[in-house]
């Protein structure tokens, strides 16, 4: 009993304990900490410094170093009035949320870091708020984590591509990705030449540029070409004679370039280098150098050995020596990380920035004499009124996710960096958060859109990785040792060691432990990963032999599992595709999107009213407090072939239980209006002059509306539709207009949030917050943990549901057991079998999947071998069947059922797909204007569209009354006025019938008779030919079209009776 | 099937006998009739006896976390006390009113009323803190507490009676509506069901085979009683006979019979479904008292079954007639 108990409490973990969680989110938070804390610095520290000439006294100001300090100050109030100052207009915005505070929740500048989940509560927030994210425009926005090729390593590459760059080019290179010390990077590309010599590229001011290797390395140190061939070939031995390829590519190499030089060089740089216009060619070069090759290398030496390193990896890679490395192996792989990304982009916006001041500095100084450059206030003063905002750079990045620079900032893409996070269920808001992108190219380039082959790309692949951040001093703790040892035509051979941030890396468990220590958790990167041998905890050998032990150990197989797919329990008993399934779903389910839903203006929230705890959970359930947003019920099931109503995935929910509330729920959705925006400034400086605010008509004295008498919807009050829920006073016009409610069903008023009134005490601005009831009906879309979705065909009458003889139990829910046996999702009738045992019981079951795969040492020498024998005879002695079986009796009858009945309960989750908001139904309704066809989409009223394939189908049936039902009658159809005469469609035209005729008729009281309209041809002067035709009104449309390029378009009208059927028209 | 000569009466008489009887608790065999009588008693018992319950609910005040629609659905599922519901209209049915509460025949009021002031405590609002206006219809552990205060059996666990749970308010949060409670059925909406749970089984007849049985040692009989799930048969540790203890315990399971089988002994025991005896497990919301349940139910289907046998009289049974009368 005791047992029972402890083991009952829902979670291991004490109460209010989110570290998990906020590890999950570490990544997001702890990049903007770097970048607040040392990447701004650093990124101010390596910008070049601006020099400007004053054309007046043609002195050149060399204020830069100086001006860095004063320019920081200057562009300061712009870039932190992003990052701190909205911050702290943060606390009374929170209601609304309709303010532009934009900084990255969380981070050290948000006035919520570090805050307990009280104090959290207290500001309306989640208890479990992990930030991460930035508030902008009421929206909460992520920059996504982006998969980069690796820093700071040489890549041998073969692509295609490379021959493009012109004649002599081959497909060969290795390149590597040079990250500077503020995060920004460049990537060199060194391409090998058919003639054995090799290139240096990389891209400047949007064109790329291609140097001989050869000058490069004499530019870098004083070196003679003995020197270089030495190092060159100093790794091959003669034995082989391998040496001899690369002397005479080197040939080549040196002496073909030789006409070069740095000066040389340096000339074609002054144009693109910014600042560089009065300096010598050798100036130029040194700080292309220094600005382009090699970035993460302050010492030339070091860049004349890296530089050497790549040409015998390249050379090794044309000789077949070494095999070039995979881009889309995640060992050459790191993450671009949000703060990263706002320091580059921040770099990038400055010296954007600088360049525009400079070119305005200049043209004022031109213009206007007395301009002083030296008078740094004056300077200011003039920039903060004629430049832009870097601050709404960034802002508008995080809002639009377009990263707007002329470099491109050596990133992949240049869209969708940065991406809505929703707040549906916690399963989506997780997977936001941890999900790397693999890149819009990446994405694109999928070819096959099979269903059943489309992996999960960025959702689930997110592997357990954990993100180091920043490296330490000392030996770092994840310091990742990638020895690729040497080998015949694999890997180019070497002693890697990385430290630096943005890398993955996960921890295993070190087996060589220290004496008389715990074995340790190590840090591990994917670039040693390749090379390790890490076996999973089974005891086994993994099929390992004497020859390779392993070195570390997994610390639990579920490693491999997303956070999502974490939840799934027993997955292991599952058909993987099915598991797949059930991530994709979790992310569309309807449960708790939020406790602190009452603060929150989402556009859409999805809200389950009585969500309950899952009886059969995995370890990872509690760790990340997932009870805080439950998404499902433990619904009864039972798994019989009932009623014919549960063919093909369709499933009986019973109506007793939805009438007690199961599966219940509501969508919020939040409208925000603003009138501010509608009005047109007549006067700039007169704010109060916006003619429209909320009111209502004084005149009105009717309560019994929604509106209340301040113009805005009463809380609680019920709207139909297209009643007025708010009503628009235009104080220009005079006039009251009021506003209808849209769609289809009732709404209620939840919320009304008013934000800001004018002087006057007029409101200006509104959030409306509608509610709207979605209770289970018919063709409610609902699915297991397991993959097994299907929808509601009918909400069947509790007494007409099977019955348990014992229990008296009727199940909620009717599953068809043609589900399982093609899908095999054994899982989820281990998970029926679990509850049932489990709440008979009173504790929860622990379904982590691959558990039995863990060793376990001393316990239980004799475990059962299967779940089943585990879970068999605790049903057995609560006196239920060891399968989990039941006798139902029908309930229509009263009889007993020929087989026994697999029945109990299992989580399912409603999901978010609900008829009320897909079902599209028309008789009439709008058309189009031109065509007088029916309009598509259902927003607009529109119908569904009867297409080509469908009208095949009445075709091939011979249905040619639907048929002209469809396409003709309930479409456009038109009668026209054609003269048989000339055959014209268009010149039929109305003669007035006698005006005065219907006048007396009028005067007399007589009714209007509609007189029978008097066509004329327009071109043959006469009435008599007029006929009357019905066709589509397209075909007129057509005619008239045809008319317009001078093409005439002749009928020719004929009684088909008086005609042989062999003519026919 | 033989059709029996026009005029032979089928009537049987059913027997019941009630074996337990609590206030929310009934346990009856109901004897001599066939599976439909018995079922139709059942489905009657859930769907069509009618409760009171709380069906219109208007919200003057509500800010607590809970929306008025749930709220006022929470408040729909209180069993209230339905003594009286038999003798109530069904409000669409109401000629003294339409419907809206006013009329004593078939509405009852409820108000309720409750804001939270105390510091930092959280106000429980409970059932009990509905007002009724009729004293006869009330949330079912008013009664109750009612009951045991009359009784004046006042021990020391009354004090937990602190009925069922609508809402929790904070400070300065408040809930005031007035709902009306109606009497329905089943059928339309579970909150007017009575019945928690109702259930019936037929009666096992079991014989074990003495003489294959004598045939089994002592750890094979040990081994094959505990092959049942429930206890049905039991062991004598002296004579070493399996007798049947409680063979209502049986679940037709078959687990008994496939053990016989797997230890070579088919027919070591014969089990049958009496066809004509029930045994009947009937558990109430505390709405009606069991005994009321079940009295309503038989009445409430003679009234179905006297409509039927009216049409009959008018020999107005159309498709249903020609379908009984045959060619």
């Amino acid at each position: 009993m005791d047992k029972a108990t402890k083991s009952a409490s829902p979670s291991g973990a004490k109460e209010g304990d989110y570290a998990a969680l906020r590890e999950l989110f570490r990544p997001h938070v702890e990049s903007f900490d770097y970048f607040l804390d040392a990447g701004l610095e650093e990124m101010l520290s390596s910008i070049r410094p601006m020099e400007i000439k004053d054309p007046n006294s043609s002195t050149i100001l060399k204020n830069i170093l100086h001006a860095l300090n004063s320019f920081f100050f200057l562009f300061f109030p712009f870039a932190w009035n992003c990052f701190a100052h909205k911050g702290h207009v943060l606390p009374p915005m929170r209601d609304g949320r309709l303010g532009v505070p934009l900084y990255p929740q969380e981070s050290k500048l948000c006035h919520l870091r570090d805050a307990d989940p009280h104090k959290l509560v207290f500001h309306g927030e989640e208890s479990t708020e992990m930030g991460g994210y930035f508030i902008c425009g009421g929206m909460e926005r992520l920059i996504r984590i982006l998969i980069l090729q690796k820093r700071n390593y040489p890549m041998g590459m073969v692509r295609g591509s490379f021959l493009k760059r012109g004649p002599g080019y081959t497909d060969k290179a290795v390149v590597i990705r040079c990250v500077h010390t503020d995060q920004s990077s460049v990537t060199i590309k060194l391409y090998y030449l058919q003639n054995g010599s090799a290139r240096i590229g990389f891209w400047l001011g949007g064109r790329e540029f291609l140097l001989p290797v050869g000058i490069v390395l004499k530019a870098l140190i004083d070196t003679s070409d003995r020197e270089i061939f030495t190092s060159l070939t100093c790794c091959y031995s003669d034995k082989y004679g391998r040496g001899k390829g690369v002397v005479k590519s080197l040939e080549y190499l040196v002496c073909a370039d030789i006409d070069y030089d740095l000066p040389n060089a340096g000339k074609y740089f002054r144009s693109v280098m910014e600042g560089f216009q009065h300096y010598d060619y050798e100036t130029v070069a040194k700080a292309v150098l220094k600005d382009y090759i090699f970035v993460h290398l302050e010492n030339n030496h070091d860049k004349f050995n890296l530089l050497i390193f790549m040409l015998q990896k390249l050379y090794a890679i044309v000789d077949q020596t070494a095999s070039p490395d995979n881009p889309d192996a995640l060992q050459f792989q790191e993450a671009l990380l949000p703060g990263h990304l706002i320091t580059i982009f921040l770099k990038d916006r400055l010296q954007d920035w600088l360049r525009k001041s400079k070119r305005l500095i200049i043209e004022e100084a031109t213009k206007n004499k007395s301009f002083d450059l030296n008078n740094a206030l004056e300077v200011r003063k003039f920039l903060t009124k004629h430049t832009t905002s870097v601050g709404r750079a960034i802002e508008s990045m995080i809002k639009i996710g377009k990263v707007n620079s002329q470099s491109g900032l050596d990133l992949p893409q240049r869209d969708g960096m940065t991406i809505h996070a929703e707040r549906l269920n916690f399963h989506r808001y997780i997977s936001h958060f941890r999900s790397v992108h693999r890149g819009a190219a990446f994405a694109k380039m999928r070819t096959t859109s099979v269903r059943k082959l489309l992996p999960e790309i960025e959702e689930t692949v997110n592997f357990l990785r954990n993100l180091k951040l920043l490296a330490h001093s000392g030996i770092p703790e994840d310091l990742e040792v990638g020895y690729v040892p040497l080998s015949l035509g694999g890997a180019y051979p070497g002693l890697y060691l990385f430290t630096n941030p943005a890398r993955f890396v996960r921890p295993v468990k070190n087996l060589f432990s220290v004496p008389g220590g715990k074995q340790s958790i190590e840090l591990i990167g994917p670039f040693e990963q390749a090379f390790m041998e890490i076996r999973c905890p089974d005891g086994g050998d993994g099929g390992r032999k004497e020859m390779f032990p392993a070195s570390h150990e997994e610390i639990h197989p579920t490693a491999i599992l997303s956070v999502v797919a974490n939840l799934t329990p027993w997955s292991d008993h599952n058909q993987s595709p099915r598991n797949m399934y059930q991530c994709q779903m979790a992310k569309q389910t309807m449960g708790f999107c939020g406790q602190a839903l009452k603060f929150r203006t989402d556009v859409k929230a999805f809200h389950l009213q009585t969500p309950q705890t899952p009886i059969v959970r995995t370890a990872t359930y509690n760790k990340y407090c997932m009870d805080e947003f439950p998404s499902g019920t433990n619904a009864i099931v039972a798994v019989l072939s009932y009623t014919g109503y549960d063919m093909e995935d369709a499933m009986i929910l019973n109506k007793s239980a939805v009438d007690r509330g199961m599966f219940r729920g509501h969508i919020y959705q939040a409208s925000y209006v603003s009138l501010f925006t509608e009005c047109i400034d007549l006067s700039k400086k007169n704010r109060e002059n916006v003619p429209e605010i909320f009111a209502k008509s004084v005149l009105s004295r009717d309560t019994s509306t929604a509106i209340d008498s301040d113009g805005l919807p009463r809380l609680g009050q019920t709207v139909h539709p297209n009643e007025q829920y708010y009503s628009v006073y235009n104080r220009l016009t005079g006039t009251i207009r009021p506003v209808k409610l849209k769609g289809s069903e009732p709404a209620y008023i939840d919320y009304v949030a008013v934000n800001g009134a004018s002087s006057k005490g007029d409101f200006q601005k509104a959030n409306i917050r509608l509610r709207r009831v979605r209770n289970p009906i018919i063709g409610d879309k609902f699915s297991s943990r397991h993959g097994q979705k299907g929808v509601c065909s009918q909400l069947w009458p509790d007494i007409d549901m099977p019955f348990s003889a014992n229990t008296g139990m009727r199940p909620d829910l009717i599953i068809n057991p043609h589900a399982f046996p093609s899908r095999m999702t054994i899982a989820m009738l281990l998970e029926s079998m679990a509850a049932k045992a489990g709440s008979l019981h009173g504790k929860f079951i622990d379904a982590t999947p691959f558990s039995s795969s863990v060793k376990k040492e001393g316990k239980h020498p004799r475990k059962p071998d299967s779940i089943v024998d585990e879970l068999g005879p605790m049903l057995a002695s609560y006196g239920f069947d060891y399968h989990g079986t039941e006798i139902l009796y029908s309930g229509f009858f009263g009889t007993e059922m020929e087989c026994a009945i697999f029945i109990g309960p299992v989580y399912y989750q409603r999901l978010r797909h609900m008829v009320s908001d897909k079902f599209q139904v028309r008789t009439t309704g709008r058309i189009d204007q031109v065509t007088r066809q029916p309009i598509g989409g259902r927003k607009h009223g529109g119908g569904i569209r009867f297409g080509e394939m469908e009208r095949d189908a009445l075709l091939a049936h011979g249905s040619s009354y639907l048929l002209h039902d469809r396409l003709h009658s309930c479409s456009d159809y038109h009668i026209a006025d054609v003269c048989s005469l000339c055959g014209s469609l268009l010149t039929a035209t109305v003669i007035r019938s006698d005006t005065q005729k219907k006048d007396k008729r009028e005067m007399l009281g007589v009714p209007t008779v509609r007189p029978a309209k008097n066509l004329v041809c327009h071109a043959c002067k006469t009435s008599k030919g007029m006929e009357t035709v019905a066709m589509p009104y397209v075909f007129r449309y057509l005619a008239a079209e045809l008319a317009a390029m001078n093409i005439k378009l002749e009928l020719r009208l004929s009684n088909k009776s008086e005609l042989p059927p062999s003519q026919g028209s | 099937m033989d059709r029996p000569a026009a005029g032979a009466s089928y009537q049987r008489f059913p027997r019941v006998r009630i074996r337990e009887l609590r206030d929310d608790y009934a346990k009856f065999e109901l004897r001599d009739t066939d599976a439909s009588i018995a079922n139709a008693v059942r489905r009657v018992m859930i769907a069509e006896v009618p409760t009171v319950a709380i069906d219109l609910v208007e919200i003057e005040v509500n800010s607590s976390v809970l929306n008025d629609e749930f709220i006022a659905h929470r408040l729909g599922l209180i069993p209230l006390t339905s003594a009286a519901a038999m003798q109530m209209r069904f409000s669409r049915d109401c000629d003294a009113c339409d419907g809206d509460g006013s009329c004593e025949y078939c509405s009852v009021e409820f108000l309720l009323s409750a804001r939270a002031t105390d510091s930092d405590q959280t106000l429980e609002v409970t059932a009990n803190d509905l007002r009724s206006a009729d004293p006869k219809v009330c949330p079912v552990d008013q009664a109750r507490a009612y009951q045991q205060a009359l009784n004046a059996d006042y021990d020391t666990n009354a004090g937990e009676q602190r009925g069922i749970l609508i809402v929790k308010l904070r400070r300065g949060q408040e809930l005031r509506l007035r709902a009306i409670a109606r009497k329905g059925i089943g059928k339309d909406h579970a909150k007017w069901s009575p019945a928690a749970t109702v259930t019936f089984m037929y009666e096992p007849d079991i014989r074990i085979n003495e003489e294959l049985m004598d045939t089994l040692t002592l750890d094979e009989k040990r081994s094959w009683v505990e092959s049942s799930p429930t206890k049905v048969f039991h062991l004598d540790p002296i004579t070493k006979q399996v007798t049947v203890c409680d063979a209502e315990a049986y679940t037709y399971d078959d687990e008994v019979i496939k053990k016989a089988e797997a230890m070579g002994k088919p027919g070591l025991v014969e089990i049958n479904a009496k066809e004509d005896s029930f045994i009947f497990t009937v558990e109430t919301t505390g709405a009606i008292t069991a005994y009321e349940l079940i009295m309503n139910a038989i009445m409430v289907l003679r009234q179905k079954l006297d409509a039927v046998r009216l049409q009959d009289d008018d020999s107005d049974l159309g498709e249903l007639g020609a379908h009984l009368g045959g060619p």
